[in-house]
């Protein structure tokens, strides 16, 4: 069947999807351990990124500001980042990377950050803390370009072109998520564990999920250290799991220093997960453990359990990372549901371009549109005049409203979930992904049959 | 000394001038912390930028016009879903927010065209809405878009739309502050006195800086329509675009958040005469007070008697009961600012608990002048606090409780500490009698929730660690 792919056809966006570039460079950062990024742009910049972080985690993160006022606008703001920088370091004794991030406001003014850390480094690092090694990273991402998803791989990328070192071969795989949640991180780490892998994990982000410990001691943090992200540049290969979120990084590491780049899939479903465990073991000569094999036995089954009964035919809209809604298309085909409508929420032209959704339209039975530079009016437009069906919504909690208003069941999935209670905890990727999203989704469905005494009676035995 | 010089600040001393410690016969003519001046970058400040003032915290809570933000797309999105301002027009404010999504083009040609042809298709998308307000970011700012000339330019156009225009980039002032100042002085020149309101009471009051969190907004009109007061414009919560521009026909202006709009009441007295009355809507005494001020100023007395004595008797034994379990309990207040002086003597004359640290991340020297005024000697005072100053208050006043945002919430609870929403309320309404009731009662079961107990305990230890 086809695959209609059109962009939306208005200048402005009403309720957008997408967040702007410095949000993503910011995800990034608070993934690394014992690093401040220092957002240099108005407060708002990365204040309000701070708070989102807190709606989704429940968690802080320490993100500073360069403050920026009025009189750089008309003088340059590398000042800010000069006394920014020094305070950080003067004030946090184990701080050891602090990314610079820009804004569309540095970048109009045209601050020039890497003169700035230069001089940086030179009179104020070397001369006063000649015995600490802490690295500046410039990045640069003007919030009128792209969108968090380009900010994410171009943080990805500076971090990682800045501190990958050639040293010896460490027999090790790098991982980079993506814009992927803790639960996702612990499963991936699990899968390498189970394959008796050693990695580096760009961001490891599973100690986000903080504990309140008796001492006291427990706070959010990112754990992939300046180490790891230096022995990058030895490991065996890369894989990056979101080709638009890192994949940019995996390619730098695999020109640079001969590290091979493999780029995707994102292992959402069965058989991206198949293809991720098989590039696990062609890259490290370790073959798939029987435990795995269980693993995505026991997921087949949970899908089996639902699929022609409750999934068959059930219309989805998907919208979020591009990376994420095609991962989530691909599972919804295994398990009989039929992603009518995808959106991808920049201007990124590539998304549309992507291999996967070609294979998308081969396997799919229906109709399938796509559209890109999407916002979420461009789905609430949709269901308000009827001109899709829609069965289920999967996205992030800024479209509740839509299902909220139009009763339209809601699987929350990606980022930003705040109107629901830890589902960063849960991953979307690996067999296990795959359980929770059959079980949630069917869940979902279960509840919103019950509430409209839809054939809430099958529920009884099934 | 009565300025303090926290451990973390050693390094960036100036910071000693923004924290004060209130010492026996100190009165505020002799100390008062410096504030409302430009924050240390990297210093981990809770303050946000002028635009969120503009936006987040006064516009944002008009209930009937669309918000068009002219800049990137992060400006519109991070200001969304940030606020429990309800309406009665099925909170179509907290639903929706547009952007001209600037893309680098833009940037460089300009973004004026695309800000006419967003403005065009957003009220195309909302046919009922008539009302817009259009912010200037950062960027558009810098390259110097006239939001203004493409406003007229549609009105003109569509014929039955009105545009207002807030120009206040997110660089522009130290706060937030900046931005709730810009929206009040522009609506006052531009907007107050286009509208003419339909007038039914002989009592009529605009309610000013109450942004209706919660729901605060509907008590404070629920006890305006019972004293028969007609409420013109709501500035902003629940607020209707067009009632607010018929504020200068209100007899009184009653202002409760006097940092964010004392500016417009001060604007509605100077042109129009309209006499200022500040309340606080917070503790009993407060809003008996408050309720009994408006009563006075139109002769209607009996009527603000009676309604005190309605609330009074339906609250207080149930305010009475957490008011035993609270005495003598120690809690920070750490918000944006008023909150500071309007809470402390609420909390500590009407429940006996013990204020012993305020911070605020946008106060003037006037909000210090009132919180240091209201509370106790010994109580640390903070502008534009930060996390390492906040670690080493906890460790100073080890406090029962604080009143401060979500994501420092998040941060004292690592120690043992419950927080209650400050800014949005854990479980309000907050204001009025059943809202400090609300506050106590939310106070109470984090106070005494199990889990802090549970949360000390170390199961390796035969002792529980205690």
């Amino acid at each position: 069947m086809s695959l209609i792919v059109e962009q939306k056809d208005r200048s402005g966006v009403i309720n957008p999807m997408y967040n702007c570039q410095p949000c993503g460079a910011q995800f990034v950062c608070i993934g690394v351990k014992d690093c401040i990024p220092l957002v240099h742009g108005g407060q708002g910049c990365c204040t309000f990124v701070r708070l989102l972080f807190a709606q989704h985690f429940k968690e802080n993160f320490d993100i500073a500001s360069s403050s920026l006022h009025e009189d750089a606008a008309v003088f340059g703001g590398v000042k800010r980042i000069e006394e920014g920088v020094e305070v950080l370091v003067r004030r946090h004794p184990s701080l050891r990377v602090i990314p610079i991030i820009t804004t569309c406001s540095t970048e109009t003014i045209g601050d020039d950050i890497e003169g700035t850390i230069g001089n940086i480094e030179r009179n104020f690092l070397q001369k006063e803390y000649p015995e600490r090694e802490v690295t500046i990273v410039p990045i640069h991402t003007p919030s009128y370009s792209g969108s968090h998803v380009k900010g994410y791989d171009t943080a990805m990328h500076a971090l990682v072109s800045t501190l990958a070192r050639k040293g010896q071969p460490n027999g090790k795989l790098n991982i980079i998520t993506g814009w992927l949640n803790p639960g996702d991180v612990k499963e991936i780490k699990h899968i390498l564990q189970e394959m008796g892998v050693k990695s580096i994990i760009l961001m490891d982000t599973e100690s986000f999920d903080a504990p309140i410990m008796p001492d006291r001691s427990g706070f959010a943090h990112g754990s992939t250290t300046v180490e790891d992200i230096a022995d990058t540049a030895n490991s065996l290969a890369t894989i990056a799991l979101c080709r638009y979120e890192g994949g940019t990084a995996a390619k730098f590491l695999e020109k640079k220093f001969g590290v091979p780049a493999v780029i995707g899939p994102t292992p959402i479903g069965i058989k991206n997960t198949d293809t991720f465990l098989r590039n696990i073991s062609q890259l490290t000569g370790k073959e798939i453990p029987d435990s795995l094999v269980v693993e995505r036995g026991r997921a087949i089954d949970a899908m089996v359990d639902l699929a022609h009964m409750f999934f068959a035919d059930k219309q989805v809209a998907i919208y979020g990372d591009p990376d994420l809604v095609i991962g989530l298309a691909q599972f919804c085909l295994e398990c009989e549901l039929k992603p009518v409508l995808l959106l991808f929420g920049d201007d990124d032209k590539s998304y549309v371009k992507d291999p996967r959704l070609t294979e998308l339209e081969r396997e799919a039975n229906f109709d399938i549109e796509v559209v890109w530079n999407a916002d979420l009016w461009e789905l609430e437009r949709r269901i308000k005049d009827g001109s899709v069906d829609i069965d289920l919504i999967m996205g992030h909690s800024k479209g509740r409203y839509i299902a909220i208003d139009y009763d339209i069941p809601m699987v929350r999935v990606g980022f930003p979930t705040f109107d629901r209670a830890g589902l960063w905890r849960h991953p979307v990727v690996g067999y296990n992904g795959a359980i929770w999203l059959a079980e949630t989704i069917a869940n979902t469905l279960f509840e919103d049959m019950e509430r409209k005494h839809d054939r809430e009676w099958i529920l009884n035995v099934w | 000394m009565p300025f303090v010089l926290f451990r973390c600040d050693e390094v960036i001393p100036e910071r000693e001038k923004h924290c004060y410690v209130k010492s026996p016969g100190e009165d505020i003519v002799t100390y008062l912390p410096a504030a409302n001046i430009a924050t240390i970058p990297g210093t981990l400040t809770e303050r946000g930028c002028a635009y969120c003032g503009a936006k987040l915290v006064i516009g944002g809570a008009i209930k009937d016009c669309i918000q068009m933000i002219h800049g990137p797309v992060g400006c519109a999105y991070n200001t969304w879903h940030t606020k429990r301002y309800l309406s009665d027009n099925n909170d179509f404010q907290l639903k929706h927010v547009c952007s001209t999504d600037m893309k680098e083009s833009h940037i460089v040609f300009g973004g004026m065209d695309r800000l006419k042809k967003s403005i065009k298709e957003a009220f195309a998308a909302y046919p009922e809405i008539k009302r817009m307000i259009v912010y200037i970011t950062c960027a558009t700012a810098l390259i110097g878009d006239d939001i203004d000339a493409i406003a007229r330019e549609v009105e003109e156009e569509l014929g039955d739309v009105d545009i207002f225009c807030v120009k206040c980039p997110g660089f522009a002032g130290v706060s937030q502050s900046k931005g709730h100042h810009e929206f009040n002085m522009e609506w006052m020149r531009d907007k107050v006195g286009e509208c003419e309101p339909e007038i039914w009471s002989p009592y009529t009051v605009n309610i000013i800086g109450e942004y209706n969190i919660q729901g605060d907004g509907f008590i404070m009109e629920n006890y305006m329509k019972r004293m028969g007061i007609q409420v013109i414009g709501h500035f902003t919560g629940n607020g209707s675009y067009d009632l607010l521009r018929g504020m200068h026909r209100a007899k009184l202006n009653v202002v409760i958040c006097a940092r964010s709009a004392g500016y417009i009441a001060n604007e509605l007295k100077r042109r129009y005469g309209i006499p200022r009355l500040d309340i606080d809507p917070w503790g009993f005494d407060y809003i008996a007070e408050g309720l009994r001020k408006i009563g006075t100023f139109f002769g209607i007395e009996d009527r603000a008697e009676k309604l005190i004595a309605e609330e009074t008797a339906k609250w207080r034994p149930k305010l009475d009961w957490y008011k035993e379990r609270l005495a003598g309990k120690k809690i920070c207040i750490w918000t944006g600012g008023p909150r500071l002086w309007h809470w402390v003597k609420a909390f500590e004359d009407e429940l006996g608990m013990r204020v012993v640290a305020m911070s605020c991340k946008f106060g003037h020297p006037d909000d210090f002048e009132k919180a240091i005024s209201r509370g106790r000697e010994g109580t640390i005072y903070i502008d534009d606090g930060n996390e390492l100053e906040f670690f080493e208050v906890i460790e100073k006043v080890k406090p029962d409780i604080i009143y401060t945002g979500p994501r420092v919430g998040d941060l004292v609870k690592k120690l043992h500490i419950p927080y209650l929403d400050g800014h949005g309320e854990h479980n309000g309404p907050y204001m009025g009698f059943e809202g400090f009731v609300h506050m106590a009662r939310d106070m109470y079961n984090a106070i005494y929730s199990k889990l802090w107990q549970l949360a000390k305990e170390d199961i390796r230890r035969k002792d529980n660690g205690r």
